[in-house]
């Protein structure tokens, strides 16, 4: 029983690894906020950077902050 | 892509720019987009500049408007963009068009994003007064 607690934890620790790795080399990172958009309403919708939206907000954004308006 | 060079509107709305960009110093840079995507003023002295910014601040219009539809909204009142060299900032003005500012990554955006907000009642009643001539 011992030898396969030890086991499972061996393989989920691989399992782990292989996983942070195969992000890593696809180049994601944690999600961060990188739009927020205020209604008349006052409610609030937040864009994290790993989602399509987000991405496409902040590409066009960085754009214009690079060449200033 | 229009341009307006009337000297009025242009006089008027470059005027209300420079005290916002006073006001508020951790502005970068700022422009007028008008509800037809025409950009009313700008920093950019060069027609292909100032088309470039209007084409990608129309684009940034258009993306926000559909977000805002697909979340039951007509439009967003307010847009904050973070980027690795500063912050992209809208308010939507009465006409549908935006007033759009940029600051560097350090800067005080609520402070901003406030001035942004008491400078919208003075460039609608620019852009109205435009339209009434």
């Amino acid at each position: 029983m011992k030898k396969l607690l030890r086991r499972l934890v061996l393989l989920g620790v691989i399992a782990g690894g292989a996983y942070a790795a195969l992000r890593y080399l696809r180049g994601e990172s944690a999600a961060t906020e990188t739009a927020q958009m205020v209604f008349d309403d006052g409610s609030t919708r937040f864009l994290a950077s790993n989602t399509a939206e987000g991405k496409e907000l902040a590409e066009i954004a960085q754009k214009i902050v690079e060449i200033g308006l | 892509m229009a341009e307006r060079t009337g000297a009025g509107t242009d006089g008027d709305l470059d005027r209300v720019l420079a005290d916002l960009r006073a006001l508020s110093g951790d502005i970068a840079s700022c422009a007028v987009l008008s509800g037809d995507r025409d950009l009313l003023s700008s920093s950019h002295a060069s027609a292909v500049d100032r088309q470039r910014i209007g084409a990608l601040l129309a684009a940034l219009m258009d993306l926000s408007d559909r977000l805002a539809r697909e979340g039951g909204k007509d439009h967003a009142a307010q847009l904050r963009i973070d980027t690795a060299d500063g912050h992209l900032l809208l308010v939507r003005l009465d006409g549908g068009g935006v007033l759009a500012a940029t600051t560097g990554p350090e800067a005080r955006v609520g402070l901003v994003l406030y001035d942004m907000r008491n400078s919208r009642a003075e460039i609608d009643k620019v852009l109205a007064e435009e339209s009434e001539r």
